[in-house]
């Protein structure tokens, strides 16, 4: 009955901020490329620091004081030692700080993770280092430490001989209570990916990540429990009860018909739900659909997928570099990480940070999106948000893979 | 769905929100009578960097669009819904558009709009465009109606009042006033209309916009529904009037919930608007409520309440529903709720 008209069709990918207010954005003193390893410390001088690993060489980390969100300032930025190898993870827990250093090629050095300590943020000094170089390894890729005892990591080691070149990094758990002589005390790797194992190696992936592991978290809540994700091999629940002698509860894998890498779990403990992260690592969305993934974990032997987070047509992203799920925020228990169970906090690329509503866990809603304009130089011509971490304050920090550097949010939903 | 995964944050309606729109796309309905000046109003605050991001949905009577190619330049997104009132003959077309806008920002085929502002007819009754966010509850979920807001002009608003029924339920029903046009009125006549227009709706603050010239603020901000406990008791036309009901002591969600049913089940078509804020035993935060005839908003409970009052308020726009009926009922309903103790025995 009526005349409904709209603008021609608009098929150019440009910049979208939806209930986030920007409170700063800093190019991290020209080295903005930053990596997967995010943060907050409250340094005994009682400044709020944020510790930020780099994606690539030439730096390792940097910290910056974001006691006042709205004034950033870089109080550290550090070099690592060659530019074949990156650090990419790093966590905080108190004064103490371990940061992975994952290299290029097989058998360089430093490959494993080095622990500092940060009571000073302006001058962070060594006081320890785990070696997990190896003819067949290249080390540390993440890893998780919250409780100032252990670090649960994905690592390579000078023992382990994959059935693939690969598949080099599995779960391993390291005691740091005396940060000068870190000692492994367990370890899992998916059967068949080992030489030696009596199972036929898996079956390849068509982009053929590797299975092999990448996010290690534990949590206060379940410390006997280890949420695993394995790239290629889908995800693993791990009874970590003996600490020496890991026995997986179960998994799930969404590949087949999709196509592998996934990258985090985060258990929401309260509400029996688990969230699953896929990383996109294809240019030009050829990996679509990369997604967040909401399972009902009541049962832990038996997981089922209940939604996806929803994405916009994949489209108009498909023309500007990646384009999907990678990091979300972890609940991480530390007491300068926010607590949630309702809202998921993503990034994805191109597809900037968005933050979805699972009230409804069958029905996840986007509630925010900030996908600010390419840094300038950007190779991509497009953000590509890499990682996010959340204050207890609620303050909202995200990372650009590329250039730009560390943008501080609020959330406005 | 809260009973299978429960979560410690979460309230009895869902998650706690910042505010009442939570994350929903804000909407600003713009009403007032033909030649008002609601579209002279609009270009100047779409010029502005406040309006930018915004799409506009244009409901003209008539077949030719002329407010629509006047606007087209100045929004991101223009709809024109023509050959009718938004109000009754063309709501679904409202519908139709509000969703179109959904699924054409979802595709990347529109720009990435983060506000609505409709502007209706000159004739148009908005009660049946409020009502059109309840019952669809898709749109419901995806737009929220931040502001209403009336345009008047002081040269012929006044006669307007007089003349079309329209017209008075426009400024009665309006968050925001606006009069428009002052620069050619005497002011006298602007004076006398202000005060007609605090009668009819004491509850809206009233501007003046000369060649639509408004602080931006005033088209967008939303109205706090805390605002309405300073309501006046006013007369108004065709049997229209507004009243508080406020309650000092927490009340419960079933009690407030099966008078509200009660309410609307006999009188629902006279519940012209009802609104407020309310302190629900075991609420953290005041919990939002809306009504729009028999239909209710789903209630929100908001993160924390704006000051220190934690009085339940309730404002009530209504026609022929007298304050007292309404406070028995309420009265009513509570007792019945909670009936005295037996003595011991």
């Amino acid at each position: 009955m009526a005349a409904t008209e709209s603008s021609p069709a608009m098929t150019s990918y440009q910049p979208v901020v939806w209930n986030f207010k920007l409170l700063a954005h800093d190019m991290l003193a020209g080295f903005g490329g930053m990596g997967e390893g995010m943060s907050v410390q409250i340094a005994p001088d009682g400044r709020r620091i944020i510790w930020l690993a780099h994606e690539s060489a030439p730096k390792n980390f940097t910290a910056v004081d974001v006691t006042d969100p709205r004034k950033p300032k870089v109080v550290c930025q550090t070099d690592l030692p060659h530019a074949n190898m990156r650090s990419n993870s790093l966590e905080t827990c108190g004064n103490m700080m371990a940061v992975a250093y994952q290299t290029s090629k097989k058998d360089l050095q430093p490959a494993g993770f080095e622990l500092f300590d940060i009571s000073k943020p302006e001058n962070p000094k060594s006081i320890g280092f785990f070696d997990c170089s190896g003819p067949h390894s290249r080390g540390v890729h993440q890893l998780w430490f919250c409780d100032g005892e252990y670090v649960h990591c994905a690592s390579g080691s000078r023992d382990f001989t994959p059935t693939h070149p690969q598949d080099d990094q599995f779960y391993r758990c390291i005691d740091v209570r005396n940060p000068s002589k870190p000692v492994e005390v367990g370890r899992w790797w998916m059967p068949g990916t080992r030489q030696g194992d009596n199972v036929m190696p898996p079956t390849r992936h068509q982009l053929d990540k590797g299975y092999r592991a990448h996010n290690t978290n534990v949590y206060p809540q379940r410390p006997d429990r280890c949420y695993l994700a394995y790239i290629d091999g889908g995800m693993f629940v791990l009874d970590i009860s003996d600490k020496a002698n890991p026995k997986k509860i179960s998994s799930w894998t969404n590949s087949p018909p999709y196509t592998g890498f996934m990258h985090t779990i985060v258990p929401l403990f309260d509400r029996g739900l688990m969230l699953v992260t896929d990383e996109s690592t294809e240019n030009n969305a050829k990996d679509w659909p990369k997604l967040i993934w909401v399972l009902d974990a009541r049962d832990e032997t038996n997981l089922v997928p209940i939604s996806t987070c929803p994405l916009p047509d994949h489209t108009i992203y498909a023309k500007a570099g990646r384009f999907g799920a990678h990091n979300i925020h972890e609940n991480v228990p530390l007491p300068t990480a926010w607590q949630n169970d309702q809202i998921v906090l993503g990034t994805f690329f191109n597809g900037g940070l968005r933050a979805y509503d699972i009230s409804n866990p069958y029905q996840p809603k986007e509630v925010g999106v900030f996908m600010p304009p390419a840094p300038a130089g950007a190779p991509t011509g497009t953000i590509q948000m890499n990682d996010v971490f959340v204050d207890e304050r609620g303050i909202v920090y995200t990372v650009d893979r590329h250039l730009g550097g560390l943008y501080i949010l609020e959330m406005d939903f | 769905m809260l009973d299978l995964f429960p979560s410690r944050n979460a309230s009895p309606f869902g998650r706690r929100q910042k505010r009442e729109r939570g994350a929903r796309i804000p909407v600003t309905v713009v009403t007032g009578f033909l030649g008002a000046g609601k579209t002279t109003l609009l270009r100047r605050f779409l010029s502005s960097p406040e309006g930018a991001g915004t799409a506009v949905i244009v409901n003209e009577f008539g077949a030719v669009g002329i407010d629509d190619a006047l606007l087209r330049s100045s929004a991101d997104e223009t709809v024109l819904l023509g050959n009718g009132c938004i109000c009754c003959i063309t709501r679904s077309d409202l519908q139709l558009a509000l969703r179109r806008l959904v699924f054409d920002r979802e595709h990347g085929t529109v720009p990435p709009f983060g506000r609505v502002v409709i502007e209706t007819s000159g004739l148009a009754d908005p009660a049946p465009i409020l009502q059109t966010f309840s019952t669809d509850r898709a749109l419901g979920g995806e737009f929220h109606v931040d502001v209403v807001l009336a345009v008047v002009d002081a040269v012929g608003g006044d006669a307007n009042l007089d003349a079309a029924a329209e017209a008075r339920k426009q400024v009665i029903l309006a968050d925001r006033l606006v009069i428009s046009k002052t620069d050619l009125a005497d002011a006298t006549a602007v004076e006398r209309l202000t005060r007609r227009l605090q009668l009819l709706n004491p509850r809206a603050a009233i501007d003046i916009a000369v060649a639509g010239a408004l602080d931006p603020d005033r088209v967008i901000a939303p109205v706090n529904a805390e605002r309405s406990g300073f309501v006046a008791e006013a007369e108004h036309s065709d049997g229209i009037e507004s009243f508080v009901i406020e309650m000092a002591e927490p009340i419960e969600w079933p009690t407030f919930s099966r008078a509200m049913e009660t309410l609307t089940a006999l009188r629902g078509a006279d519940l012209l608007r009802v609104k407020g804020l309310l302190n629900i035993a075991g609420c953290r935060g005041p919990v939002v409520i809306q009504y729009v005839q028999h239909l209710a908003h789903p209630p929100v409970e908001l993160e924390s309440w704006p000051d220190a009052n934690r009085t339940s308020r309730v404002v009530f726009i209504t026609r022929g529903v007298p304050e007292r009926q309404v406070r028995d009922l309420f009265a009513a309903v509570q007792a019945l709720a909670s009936p005295p103790q037996a003595p011991p025995a």
